[in-house]
């Protein structure tokens, strides 16, 4: 039984893997024609996938959404608040890979998202240990 | 603190880059929280300087109440702080100490280098003067 759930899990993550693909091809479709702010609504949606692979590769799509983003505050002023809380948790993984360019992009969206959404946004990215990126 | 005996009271760690050189590493739990820094280290002498000092102050951390007497593998300094530290010391002093600290952490280190590089011209100035 347990071996068969193994498979079934693996071969989610293939389909996953896929999914996640496709998705970054529609983001940078939309990045390309100037829609900044659909490419990031794209990039966040979905629930982060639990197997490394798939949160790297989604890592990826979501990167280049949040490069390509010029106008910080009228991206921040159209999306959801139920996005707010996924996008905490990808800018402190941007700020983890040290490189200097996402660090100051993301730098900056952090310090407007947090005016927006509070601390408790924060908190909550330190707190979820469940559903990380 | 809790980190042998109940893993799952552990929260995500953060890392936070100001570029390749400078991090800063939070680890959290739920009775403390553990601040790690790296420092900006431009040359072999701002290496050593940087050592030296962080040193001194580390050796001295009893009186810093706060301080690691050793920083965590990969960066400089750390910083432990308890829960009987906020019981004792006022929060909002405390993050104004730890924020001041990394201010004035490049500020000491680029004095110190300057004070060397101008003891080492005036030394060398006397020296050669015999000759």
């Amino acid at each position: 039984m347990a071996e068969v759930k193994k498979s079934v899990e693996s071969d989610n993550a293939e389909d996953i893997l896929t999914k996640i693909e496709n998705k970054s091809l529609k983001i940078e479709s939309l990045i390309k024609q100037y829609k900044f702010i659909e490419a990031i609504k794209t990039a966040l949606e979905g629930y982060p996938p639990r197997d490394e692979r798939c949160k790297s590769a989604n890592w990826i799509g979501v990167h280049k959404a949040l490069m390509a983003i010029k106008d910080v505050e009228g991206m921040l002023r159209s999306l959801d608040p139920q996005y707010y809380d996924i996008l905490m948790k990808y800018i402190y993984r941007g700020l983890s890979t040290g490189n200097r360019t996402t660090c100051d992009q993301c730098l900056k969206i952090h310090e407007k998202l947090t005016e927006k959404a509070g601390f408790g946004c924060i908190l909550r990215s330190l707190a979820d240990t469940v559903n990380t990126v | 603190m809790p980190f042998m005996t109940s893993p799952e009271l552990l929260l995500n760690p953060v890392l936070i880059c100001r570029n390749e050189a400078e991090k800063c590493l939070i680890e959290t739990s739920i009775n403390s929280l553990r601040i790690s820094l790296k420092v900006k280290q431009a040359d072999e002498l701002e290496n050593i300087l940087a050592k030296k000092f962080l040193r001194f102050l580390s050796m001295r951390a009893e009186a810093f109440q706060v301080l690691r007497r050793k920083p965590v593998q990969g960066y400089d300094i750390s910083f432990l702080i308890t829960n009987y530290h906020c019981e004792e010391l006022q929060k909002q002093k405390l993050i104004d100490f730890i924020v001041q600290f990394m201010e004035d952490i490049d500020k000491e280190i680029s004095e110190l280098k300057m004070s060397v590089s101008t003891r080492g011209r005036l030394v060398a100035t006397e020296f050669l003067k015999q000759f």
